[in-house]
């Protein structure tokens, strides 16, 4: 993303050229001196030594201990423990998910630090691969148990954790801070996510429709062909869709950001706090912190569900999600209380699209390389309840305004949406 | 009802300044604030002599009290033409005492419903002139939808379920399709040279919240016809149960909402409107009736029309068996168009008076009453009462109401209404009975 003022969302105002030199960007920063700085004399480069010993601490300070949330940190070691002393598979998917929360957070962070020198370009693309990182982490670990199942169900509830919950608790916050007034988005931004979102929809329907009316032309073979040509379909559009926000994005999407931007809040963001290759290595570390933690993850869930008295289902689809989205939510959160509801919708709806044209075919593609049966076929009850909600969301988004009102109808549906899956077993527990 | 207006089409107000509506009643009795209800006073519902005369207090002399009460009834029971009707209640009873037609009861006790029904409105309407705009809309959001919701009780308490099921979804298909294509199309022909206009926003609201009923209706018909729930036959009772509650908080939040962001728009609007430049409606602004009539004989209403509710749903079987029609297209097509007769006509004679907002109030703010209150409330009272009423109103007939708000959600989100919208939807309304007229469920289990 540009040096001037953005988040790490798609929305940059101004392309910035990749090949800004990089003198000019270390120029912001205002905790320590780079060592890219030309070189003076002798008696610096003994402080630059000083202070590169000190990096990996402050490094590690900025990272692990500034944020809040980093306080949920040692609930990872700890499921770990309990994983390899007790049986208990309730309290280790429990702590694993506790633990996850601020990694994922975390991981978000290093994300945005490294998209501050890489560009906007490719600083979209991070954003666009990243962004969902934690699910797709705990998707691959699934799909390599086959699971798939949960895998099917966690990608469709953080869909439908996005448009619904974190929307609605958006929409909702947003509406009551500023209750005197009717907060406005961008019909065309939200326009098109809804249509995205209604063709990914389109696809996982196909297969469904397909083997439920028992039509196929080899029955159970058919349907994972046909998902697995409609993935690639997917991934086909999802990255158009990436070029034509790249491309186009700063004329559709430029005016909104650039009133909003230069506010407040924007000007800590200015300056990356770490420099390019930490960032690069927190990304690595993160990755790895949080695949070896999904490992217990999903390790424990069928004995979480059997201990705790739940379906899979409803764990798989509720409670998953809100780990891999929690940090989302609270950002998205506090933008619309702070009025800047594009960049809410962009967080939530987003996200919501990001999971549903390249999380789910990504997960197809890899499960057949791996050799695992994942399709799209999402059986009858999640596709009927995901098109639902889809219809539900896009036409609330349709009008291009929102209030409190709207808010909580989301958040009552997505109570809905749950209860449903509290008392949801699949018909016949044949793919897990 | 006219009085299911007072709530659903309080929010067109807003825009509607330029109509010119006295919609506030603002101007001079401030202290009634009867705001609401004073646009849709139609005009065949008080041919009555407009005399109106302020607040009587109850108490008083003997005399007064019998001038009162003679007064009253003549207002009240004798003013409106409809009420030609009345005499076919008690007619019904007779009929049901003397013989055992029971296609004659049932038909009978229909006729004998329609002015009770209309009255009740009226007696509605007439009490949120005292009781201001707040309660007022309450009173109309609860007993706009009455004659549905006391037949569906008396249904429930039979354990006529699949019945109290069908004549409320056919009462939501009746409002959105019928009652708005019958407005749209007349209103359309009557101002042929232009294209008449509503306020998107509120109709957008309205199918926003249709949506979300229909989200409820689904989930628990979907959850058993997948054979995916945990208990069988009673995962989605529950379901259904928790759903209800959370349609009931949605619907409080949503009258809460209309009736604060109408609090706002009132004030400025009021100047605008200001004085003169009404027609019609002047003479309603004043309460014909006292305050305590008003209850009595809100009371009075509601009890005629429990007695004959229970006539008509005990009738219901027999007139089946007697005129050979399906029972599912008594309870959907023929017993809601006795609770929406009155609003019937008084849409058709909106949209003529090119005042499609109130229509839309009339008709799809009943539709989202029914699907976001009166089917919950139904639920509630049957867990209440121990039968097991719950949201899964079988696949054919979730499929019908899902489609059926896609369409109409489709049609309104433009804003603009002609004749030729209006008669698609009547036309669909047409479809749609013809389907439930050789429809019946695949088990016999009510």
């Amino acid at each position: 993303m540009g040096p001037a003022d953005e988040r790490m969302e798609l929305d940059s105002d101004e392309k910035i050229p990749l090949s800004t030199p990089p003198s000019a960007r270390k120029s912001h920063t205002f905790d320590f001196e780079a060592v890219h700085f030309s070189p003076r004399a002798g008696p610096l480069k003994l402080w630059i030594r000083k202070q590169m010993k000190f990096r990996p601490l402050r490094s590690i300070y900025i990272v692990l201990l500034t944020a809040k949330i980093n306080i949920l940190l040692p609930f990872g070691p700890l499921a770990i423990l309990l994983h390899y002393l007790t049986g208990k598979h309730g309290l280790v998917f429990f702590f694993s998910l506790l633990g996850i929360t601020p990694l994922a957070e975390r991981l978000g962070y290093a994300t945005e630090q490294l998209a501050f020198y890489t560009g906007s370009t490719v600083g979209g693309l991070l954003n666009a691969t990243f962004g969902n990182a934690t699910e797709m982490i705990i998707s691959i670990y699934a799909l390599k148990n086959g699971m798939i199942r949960v895998v099917q169900q966690s990608l469709l509830g953080s869909i439908l954790s996005n448009m619904l919950l974190v929307l609605g608790c958006a929409f909702f916050t947003g509406g009551i801070v500023h209750h005197e007034k009717v907060q406005v988005f961008s019909k065309a931004a939200a326009l098109v996510n809804s249509g995205l979102l209604l063709m990914a929809v389109m696809g996982l329907m196909f297969p469904a429709v397909l083997h439920f009316t028992h039509t196929e032309v080899h029955f159970g073979k058919s349907e994972l062909a046909l998902s697995r040509f409609s993935s690639c379909i997917m991934l086909v559009a999802y990255a158009s869709y990436i070029f034509f926000q790249l491309k186009v994005q700063p004329n559709l999407y430029g005016q909104i950001s650039q009133e909003g931007a230069h506010e407040e809040d924007s000007e800590d963001e200015d300056a990356p706090e770490i420099t390019q290759w930490e960032a690069i290595g927190w990304l690595a570390i993160l990755t790895l912190w949080v695949s070896i933690l999904s490992g217990y993850l999903v390790d424990a869930i069928q004995g979480a569900s059997d201990s705790l008295h739940i379906p899979v289902a409803f764990i798989s689809v509720i409670l998953l999600p809100i780990v891999g989205n929690a940090a989302e939510h609270a950002s998205a959160i506090m933008f619309a209380v702070k009025d800047k509801l594009d960049i809410t919708l962009g967080v939530a709806i987003g996200s919501s699209t990001q999971i549903s044209m390249f999380v789910i075919p990504f997960c197809v593609v890899f499960g057949w390389l791996m050799g695992q049966p994942m399709d799209l076929n999402f059986q009858l009850f999640e596709t009927a309840t995901l098109f639902v909600a889809v219809l539900v969301v896009a036409f609330m988004l349709q009008e291009g305004t929102s209030n409190y009102f709207k808010g909580l109808m989301l958040i009552l549906c997505y109570l809905i949406v749950a209860a449903s899956f509290f008392v949801h077993v699949d018909p016949s527990n044949d793919d897990d | 009802m006219d009085t299911k207006l007072q709530l659903s089409a309080v929010p067109q107000l807003e825009m509607g300044s330029h109509d010119g509506r006295p919609v506030l009643g603002h101007e001079d009795k401030s202290q009634l604030h009867g705001t609401d209800n004073m646009m849709h006073k139609s005009d065949f519902i008080h041919m009555s002599e407009g005399g109106s005369f302020p607040g009587v207090s109850c108490a008083g002399s003997v005399k007064m009290l019998s001038h009162g009460i003679c007064r009253s009834i003549k207002i009240v029971l004798f003013s409106n033409k409809l009420n030609l009707l009345m005499p076919f209640g008690p007619l019904a009873i007779l009929v049901h005492i003397l013989t055992d037609n029971q296609g004659l009861v049932f038909f009978f006790s229909l006729l004998g419903i329609i002015p009770l029904a209309e009255r009740l409105g009226y007696a509605t309407e007439q009490l949120a002139c005292y009781t201001g705009a707040t309660v007022g809309g309450l009173l109309n959001a609860t007993f706009g939808n009455a004659t549905e919701l006391i037949i569906s009780i008396h249904a429930l308490r039979v354990g006529m379920i699949r019945v109290v099921q069908q004549s409320l979804l056919g009462s939501i298909l009746s409002n959105m399709l019928l009652v708005l294509g019958c407005a749209f199309f007349s209103g359309g022909l009557a101002f042929i040279k232009k294209e008449q206009v509503f306020n998107k926003s509120t109709a957008v609201v309205n199918s926003g919240l249709l949506l979300m009923a229909v989200m409820g209706l689904l989930f628990p018909a979907v959850l058993h016809y997948t054979h995916s729930e945990v208990h069988f036959g009673r995962s989605e009772l529950a379901l259904s149960r928790f759903s209800s509650c959370i349609m009931l908080i949605a619907y409080g939040a949503y009258l809460y909402y209309q009736l604060r962001t109408q609090d706002n728009q009132y004030e400025p609007l009021n100047e605008e409107v200001g004085q003169g430049s009404q027609n019609v409606d002047d003479d309603d602004e004043e309460p014909e009736i006292t305050k305590c009539e008003a209850v009595l004989w809100l009371a009075v209403m509601t009890a005629w029309i429990s007695f004959l509710s229970e006539y008509l749903v005990d009738a219901i079987d027999g007139a089946s068996n007697t005129w050979k029609i399906p029972v599912a297209f008594i309870s959907v097509i023929l017993l809601p168009i006795v609770g929406n007769a009155a609003e019937h006509a008084g849409a058709v004679m909106f949209a003529m008076k090119d005042k499609l907002d109130i229509s839309l109030g009339v008709a799809i703010g009943s539709s989202t009453q029914i699907a976001m209150f009166g089917i919950p409330f139904c639920v509630v009272v049957g867990w209440i009462m121990g039968r097991p009423m719950d949201l899964n109103f079988r696949l054919f007939e979730t499929a019908v109401l899902f489609i059926t708000v896609l369409v109409v959600a489709f049609l309104l989100q433009e804003g603009t209404s002609n004749y030729f919208k209006g008669l698609m939807l009547i036309l669909c309304y047409l479809i749609v009975a013809a389907s439930f007229f050789v429809h019946v469920d695949p088990t016999k289990g009510t």
